[in-house]
């Protein structure tokens, strides 16, 4: 399914259920909406790479369990923007952040 | 025949000419070089840098250095220049009092007043009192959000000073829209129980009622005399966003003005210039004075510590006592510096008033024939001093194409601005200035606040852009840049530096458009400046328009606006003027090594 609305794509695979609320609340934070996808691969760098293709924004984020990648439509599968395993919370927030700037044009924070 | 080599040691880069001179004693220009100076110039250490260069310069034909014949050293200009920078104006805080920043994502808009009550003494509050509640970074944005809806039920919470980046989160959870600044790093400054006015911005807008005195005196109830004391604040959150001020019993906020000090010029006609009367006033009275035999500034004040701070650099490099340094120019720059403000709680800034100066010294003649000794032995060739260095400068400046005598040539480079005029007999007249690349990027340094020189100087030198996608950037003449393959992800959203290595980003949150005004206001108060009062001091009359051809050389001659900007301020004096291009092939390099080569010829005959 594609939704049409300008969000960021979350796509997981057995999620770490408090990764992604952090990482959704650093999205929250910058005003910018986001959409959880559950899916069958496992591939982390498919999932960050599928979700950003398949947002209408470009930005997108996998998690698969505890292994956490950003990427942004343009770039080739595994060339992720970030890509961090067990990442802390503070991570989580920045690459929600990241992922929402990516969108306003804004430059992305240091992990 | 011979080989010839000319040398020139400059502040920064070393630069070798190879010629060869033939029977019929004409010259064949074979090679040049330029490599980065070591040691300070006129100095043993300098040795390897014109070692290197004339390996350079011989390996690129293909030779060996010891098939050099003889090499000639330029008398190198007894000046050597230097810069310092102070603020005339600060803004002292000295209690805690206000909070005025940019936080990236703020929520709610407004503005209000009230009480501060920190979050975990909400229960001691009282119904019917304002409050603004203050929270730490302990407590997450739900929690926050929860215990807020509950107690507003009984009491009237306005506003919410976050230390978190939490701020929308908190404002999607109430039930009540208030303004929320976010990112206060310094939370625990906050003085409990204190009468504070919050305001938030409406997007895309800046704040109104606490950037502007009468506004904070409407919110905290304020009389005229404490109207008066918080203007400096009123000032300072001129921009922002969003911003917190919190009243203070006994109008803590000064504005203090250091005592700037007087400037002595001890010459043909003794003057004395308050430092505060701005860089106009200084630079009439330098033109005014007529000789300048040393500059000094009134004890125990800014400009004293200052001229001070010159004389003890100077007395280092040249290793001659302090009394011994005599400052001969100076230029004086106006300028502002972005000064953290003490006192305040996100570690805000105040843009304070300064004046920057660049003093230049007559030193006692560089130790060049040491080093023409040394380098004889190394070399097991001749090696001698030959000619001083403005007139080989000239001499090189002839061979660029287009140019006749009477010639005018100015030398730009890192310490001081040179200019000299070669009339059709032969002689030559030749002055130095003050202020040149160095004080440019002090300047850079400090508009933008910047931590280290090393980047003011690659602002300085490079075209900015901003990368707008992975595969486009926008040029900062507008022009768009499309990439094939995607740009670094570290890149985007950034304003990078055009460099020949790639991509450099400018770490620094500021504008491409600031970047570039401040970068172009820089040269043109340095290098417009300078280059008329030089030339002045060289043309006929001391009339601009008695000068007909001037040759840009130097270092600063290969920047990529400043012949520009020259060129169109010396369209009005009917001069033609343009960055040399020695030999026709160098560029504005190269002209002193290339005048040295060229001087061996005229000695022969």
């Amino acid at each position: 399914m594609i939704s049409r609305r300008p969000s960021i794509f979350i796509y997981t695979h057995e999620a770490d259920a408090d990764f992604l609320r952090e990482i959704r609340a650093g999205i929250e934070e910058e005003n910018v909406a986001s959409e959880v996808f559950e899916k069958d691969g496992q591939d982390v760098d498919e999932l960050a790479y599928d979700a950003a293709a398949d947002s209408m924004m470009g930005s997108g984020i996998g998690i698969s369990g505890e292994d956490v990648a950003m990427q942004m439509r343009g770039r080739r599968s595994g060339e992720n923007v970030s890509r961090l395993h067990m990442p802390t919370y503070a991570q989580c927030r920045i690459i929600g952040s990241n992922s929402a700037r990516v969108i306003k044009k804004q430059s992305l924070r240091d992990l | 025949m011979s080989i010839v080599a000319g040398v020139d040691i400059g502040n920064s880069t070393t630069e070798v000419c190879i010629g060869d001179y033939g029977q019929d004693r004409h010259v064949r220009f074979l090679s040049s070089a330029s490599v980065k100076t070591t040691g300070t110039k006129g100095t043993l250490s300098n040795i390897h840098g014109i070692l290197s260069a004339l390996k350079e310069a011989m390996g690129r034909i293909g030779r060996d250095v010891s098939e050099i014949d003889l090499v000639r050293l330029n008398e190198a200009a007894p000046v050597i220049g230097d810069t310092a920078m102070e603020t005339l104006t600060e803004t002292i805080i000295t209690d805690s009092s206000m909070i005025g920043h940019n936080p990236s994502t703020p929520a709610g808009a407004g503005q209000a007043a009230g009480e501060l009550l920190s979050f975990d003494n909400l229960s001691r509050g009282q119904a019917g009192t304002p409050y603004i509640v203050f929270v730490d970074v302990q407590h997450g944005y739900d929690e926050v959000a929860r215990r807020i809806n509950e107690v507003a039920k009984s009491l009237q919470i306005v506003g919410i000073i976050l230390q978190a980046d939490e701020a929308v989160l908190v404002e999607n959870r109430l039930d009540h829209k208030i303004p929320i600044v976010d990112e206060v790093k310094r939370i625990d400054k906050i003085p409990d129980g204190r009468m504070a006015a919050i305001e938030v911005a409406l997007p895309g807008q800046f704040i109104r009622m606490l950037s502007n005195p009468y506004g904070i005196a409407t919110l905290l109830h304020l009389n005229a005399e404490e109207t008066k004391t918080v203007t400096p604040i009123a000032r300072s959150l001129i921009g922002n966003r969003s911003a917190v001020v919190i009243k203070t019993p006994n109008g803590d906020v000064r504005e203090n003005v250091l005592p700037a000090g007087d400037i002595f010029l001890q010459a043909t006609h003794p003057t004395r210039i308050p430092l505060d009367e701005g860089a106009d006033k200084i630079m009439q009275a330098v033109s005014d004075a007529g000789e300048i035999y040393d500059v000094t500034g009134q004890e125990n004040t800014n400009v004293g510590n200052m001229l001070n701070r010159i004389r003890r650099g100077m007395s280092e490099v040249s290793g001659e006592a302090d009394g011994e340094i005599h400052i001969t120019d100076i230029l004086a720059v106006d300028t502002l510096a972005p000064v953290l403000i003490s006192g305040a709680l996100a570690g805000e800034t105040c843009l304070e008033k300064a004046v920057g100066i660049a003093a230049m010294v007559r030193t006692q003649q560089l130790p060049m024939r040491q080093i023409a000794a040394k380098l004889s032995e190394t070399l097991s060739t001749r090696a001698t001093v030959a000619g001083v260095e403005a007139v080989m400068a000239s001499l090189g400046a002839l061979t660029t194409p287009g140019t006749k005598l009477p010639l005018a040539i100015l030398d730009m480079g890192g310490g001081s601005t040179d200019a000299a005029i070669i009339h059709e007999n032969g002689t030559v007249d030749l002055t130095h200035q003050a202020g040149a690349g160095e004080l440019v990027s002090m300047l850079i340094q400090t508009e933008l606040g910047l931590e280290n020189r090393y980047m003011a100087e690659q602002i300085k030198r490079y075209p900015l852009a901003k990368v707008e996608s992975l595969f486009h950037m926008r040029m900062e003449n507008g022009e768009m840049h499309f990439v094939q393959e995607s740009l670094d992800p570290r890149f985007y959203g950034r304003v990078v530096l055009l460099t020949e290595a790639g991509l450099v980003r400018v770490e620094k949150d500021i504008p491409m458009e600031r970047i570039r005004e401040i970068r172009r206001e820089a040269k043109r108060k340095v290098f417009l400046t300078n280059a008329k009062r030089a030339l002045r001091t060289v043309a006929p009359d001391h009339n601009l328009k008695n000068i007909s051809n001037v040759v840009l050389v130097g270092g600063s001659a290969a920047d990529f606006e400043i012949p520009e900007m020259l060129m169109e301020e010396f369209t009005q004096y009917g001069i033609v003027c343009g960055r040399g291009n020695i030999r026709g092939t160098e560029g504005p390099r190269n002209a002193v090594a290339t005048g040295l080569v060229l001087s061996y010829g005229g000695e022969m005959q």
